[in-house]
C-alpha cells in the first residue's frame, strides 16, 4: 500500500468539500478519482499534498504519517503533482520548468553554485540531462527552450507531467491532464501515462474522459459532493447504479442537452 | 606626465558614486528575483553604514573588518525582518519594510551618546586615503606613476569600488544561473507551484531577503567610507525610493537593468545641473510613467535579446542566448 488516506474531512467556511472520505491505492495500480464538478477531487489533491491541511483524518504514505508535514517535504518524500489550472512558471522554458522538479533531488547551496564546484557542475549536468530525457518521454524534444508561456494548451499539460516526473515521484497525482486535449493528444496521453506505470510509478488521476478512465485505470474511486459514493473496478463502477445516477448518467444528459 | 590631466577627481568621485548606487540597485534587485519587493534597504544601508563607521571610528578596527561586519550586521537584521515579513505578500511588504527603514533613520536620531543624532558622524576613515597611507609608508609616492596624491586617492576609490561591483555583478550572476536562481525565479512567478515542486520557499524567501539586506548593508558601509560623513537623513525614505527607482527605472528582471538604471539616475542630476533641484519631482515622473507604460523597466529579456541580435549575428542559433538570457 502506497497511499492510505483514512477519514478526510474538509470545511471551507460553511461548504464541506470533503466528508470522511477513506481509501487506498497499491503500489503500482493507475488509480482514478472521478465525481461531478465541485465534488471535492482537487481538495483531495490538496489535502494530499498538504496545500491545505485537512480538517480531521489521516494521510498515510509508504508508511509514514504525512498529515501536516510541509509541501515541499511531501514532495522530498515521493509525492508529486499537476495543476488543474495549469501552474508552469511561464517565463522560464521548458527546459527550466523541468529543471526546478528537480530541486528536491538536488541539494547545490549558494557558495557551490556560485563557485560553480564540481560537484555543482555534475549535478547541473544531470538535472539537465533527466530534464531533457523526460521532456522526450512527455514528447516535448522540439520545444525544449520555449517559453512555458508560449507552449499550447497540450503541450502545458504535458510539460507540467515532465516538471513533476523530474522530482522522481512513487507517487504521481494528475488533476484532468486530458482536459482541453483533442483525441490524438489524449490517445498520447495514454501511451504516456502507461509508460509512467511501467517505471514503477503509482498513479492517482483526477479525469472527466471516461473512455479514458475506464481504459487507463485498475481502480477508480467516485466522489459526489464530498463523500466516497462507490469504489471499483471500472466495470465495477460502470454498472454502478448510484454512480450512474449521480455522475455516469448525468454526463449524458448533458450531451443531449 | 599625461596622467595628471586625465585624471579628474571631480569624475572619479561621481564615478563611484555610480558604482555605490549600482550596488543598491543590486540589492533591491536580488530580493526581487524571488518575488519580494522589499523598501527597507535603505535602512539596512544605514545599518551597514553607522556599524562600520562606529566601529572604525572608535575600535580602531581596519576598514575592510568595519565594511564586513556592517554587511554582517545589516545582513543579521535583515533575518530579524525577513522572517515575520514571510506573510506578507507585494504592497503589504513594501510598506512593512518602508516601515522598518524609517524606525531605523528616527532611531540614529534619537540614539545621540552614540550616533550623534541628526548632526551625523564625521571624521570616518576614508577608504582612499587610507589605502594612501599604508602605501607611503611603504614608500610609495604617487608621483612615480604622474598622479597628485589627492588623485591618486579617487582613483583608488574608483578601482576598489569598480572591483567590488565586479565581484558582485559576477556572484548574482553565477548564483541566476544555478539552482538558487531557479528555485528564487520559481517563487517569484508561482509560490504555491515552487512549494509543491519541492523547493523550501519559507528559506528560499528569508535567503533572498537577507542577502538584498547584506548587500545594502555593504554598500552602506562603502558610503560611510567614501563619503568620511553620514547621517540618519542620508538613510531616510528619499532614499529608499531612489533605491526602487533605480531598478523601477533600468528594468527589475534583469541585472543589467538595475545597472543602468543607477547609472543613468546618478549621471542624470550631474550631467544637467538644473535637474537637481527637481530631483524627486523627476523620480515621481518616472515612477508614474514606468507604471504606465513599462512596468518591467527600460530594459527586460526582449531587449536583451535584441542587443544579442545586433552583436552576434552569426553564432546566436546555439544556446548561447539561452544562457545569457537573464543577465
Ligand atoms: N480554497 C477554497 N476555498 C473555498 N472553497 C473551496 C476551495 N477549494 C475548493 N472549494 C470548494 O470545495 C468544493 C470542492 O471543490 P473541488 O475543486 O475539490 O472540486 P472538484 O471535484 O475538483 O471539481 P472540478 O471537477 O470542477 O474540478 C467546491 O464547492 C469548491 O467551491
Ligand atoms: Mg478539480
Amino acid at each position: 500500500m502506497v497511499l492510505k488516506i483514512k477519514s478526510i474531512s474538509k470545511n471551507f467556511g460553511g461548504i464541506s468539500a470533503l466528508t470522511d472520505v477513506s481509501f487506498s491505492i497499491e503500489e503500482g495500480e493507475i488509480f482514478g478519482l472521478i465525481g461531478p464538478n465541485g465534488a471535492g477531487k482537487t481538495t483531495m489533491f490538496n489535502m494530499i499534498t498538504n496545500l491545505f491541511p485537512p480538517s480531521s483524518g489521516e494521510i498515510t504514505f509508504a508508511g509514514e504519517i504525512i498529515t501536516g508535514i510541509k509541501p515541499h517535504l511531501i514532495t522530498e518524500k515521493g509525492i508529486c503533482r499537476t495543476f488543474q489550472n495549469i501552474r508552469l512558471f511561464p517565463q522560464m522554458s521548458a527546459l527550466e520548468n523541468v529543471m526546478v522538479g528537480g530541486h528536491s533531488r538536488s541539494k547545490s547551496g549558494v557558495f557551490s553554485s556560485v563557485i560553480r564546484t564540481k560537484a555543482q557542475r555534475n549535478e547541473e549536468a544531470r538535472l539537465r540531462g533527466s530534464a531533457i530525457e523526460l521532456l522526450e518521454l512527455v514528447g516535448l524534444s522540439d520545444g525544449i527552450g520555449t517559453e512555458a508561456e508560449n507552449l499550447s494548451y497540450g503541450q502545458q499539460r504535458r510539460l507540467e507531467i515532465a516538471r513533476a516526473l523530474a522530482s522522481k515521484p512513487k507517487l504521481l497525482l494528475l488533476d484532468e491532464p486530458a482536459a482541453g486535449m483533442n483525441e490524438t493528444e489524449t490517445d498520447d496521453l495514454f501511451d504516456l501515462i502507461k509508460k509512467v506505470q511501467a517505471r514503477g510509478i503509482t498513479v492517482l488521476i483526477i479525469e472527466h474522459d471516461m473512455p479514458l478512465v475506464m481504459k487507463l485505470c485498475d481502480r477508480i474511486l467516485v466522489l459526489n459532493f464530498g463523500k466516497k459514493l462507490a469504489e471499483g473496478t471500472p466495470k465495477d463502477i460502470q454498472n454502478n447504479k448510484a454512480v450512474i445516477e449521480a455522475y455516469l448518467g448525468s454526463e449524458e444528459d448533458e450531451q443531449s442537452a | 606626465m599625461m596622467l595628471v590631466e586625465i585624471v579628474n577627481p571631480y569624475y572619479l568621485q561621481v564615478g563611484s558614486f555610480i558604482l555605490i548606487n549600482i550596488i543598491l540597485g543590486l540589492s533591491i534587485y536580488v530580493t526581487l528575483s524571488s518575488g519580494q519587493l522589499s523598501l527597507g534597504n535603505a535602512g539596512f544601508m544605514g545599518i551597514g553604514a553607522y556599524t562600520s563607521a562606529l566601529l572604525t571610528l572608535n575600535f580602531d578596527v581596519p576598514i575592510i573588518v568595519g565594511v564586513i561586519a556592517g554587511a554582517v550586521v545589516a545582513g543579521l537584521f535583515g533575518i530579524l525582518v525577513g522572517i515575520p515579513s514571510l506573510r506578507l505578500q507585494g504592497v503589504y511588504l513594501a510598506i512593512a519594510t518602508l516601515g522598518f527603514g524609517e524606525v531605523i533613520r528616527v532611531f540614529f536620531v534619537n540614539w545621540e551618546s552614540v550616533t550623534k543624532g541628526a548632526v551625523g558622524i564625521s571624521g570616518i576613515p576614508h577608504i582612499g586615503r587610507e589605502i594612501f597611507m599604508v602605501l607611503k609608508d611603504a614608500g610609495f609616492d604617487p608621483a612615480i606613476i604622474g598622479l597628485k596624491n589627492n588623485q591618486f586617492v579617487f582613483l583608488t576609490v574608483f578601482f576598489v569600488l569598480l572591483l567590488i561591483n565586479i565581484l558582485l555583478v559576477w556572484f548574482i550572476f553565477r548564483q541566476q544561473n544555478s539552482r538558487i536562481g531557479r528555485a528564487f525565479a520559481a517563487i517569484k512567478m508561482d509560490e504555491k507551484a515552487a512549494e509543491s515542486m519541492g523547493i523550501n520557499i519559507t528559506y528560499y524567501k528569508v535567503l533572498a531577503f537577507v542577502q538584498g539586506a547584506l548587500i545594502s548593508g555593504f554598500a552602506g558601509a562603502l558610503f560611510a567610507h567614501v563619503m568620511s560623513y553620514i547621517s540618519p537623513a542620508d538613510f531616510s525614505y528619499h532614499r529608499a525610493v531612489e533605491i526602487l527607482i533605480f531598478a523601477v527605472f533600468g528594468g527589475s528582471e534583469v541585472i543589467v537593468g538595475a545597472i543602468f538604471g543607477a547609472t543613468f539616475l546618478t549621471l542624470m542630476p550631474e550631467m544637467l545641473r538644473f535637474i537637481s533641484e527637481y530631483r524627486y519631482m523627476i523620480y515621481g515622473l518616472i515612477l508614474l510613467l514606468m507604471m504606465a507604460f513599462r512596468p518591467q523597466g527600460l530594459i527586460d529579456v526582449q531587449v536583451l535579446h535584441w542587443f544579442q541580435k545586433l552583436r552576434l549575428p552569426k553564432r546566436r542559433a546555439e544556446h548561447g542566448s539561452k544562457n545569457q538570457k537573464h543577465l
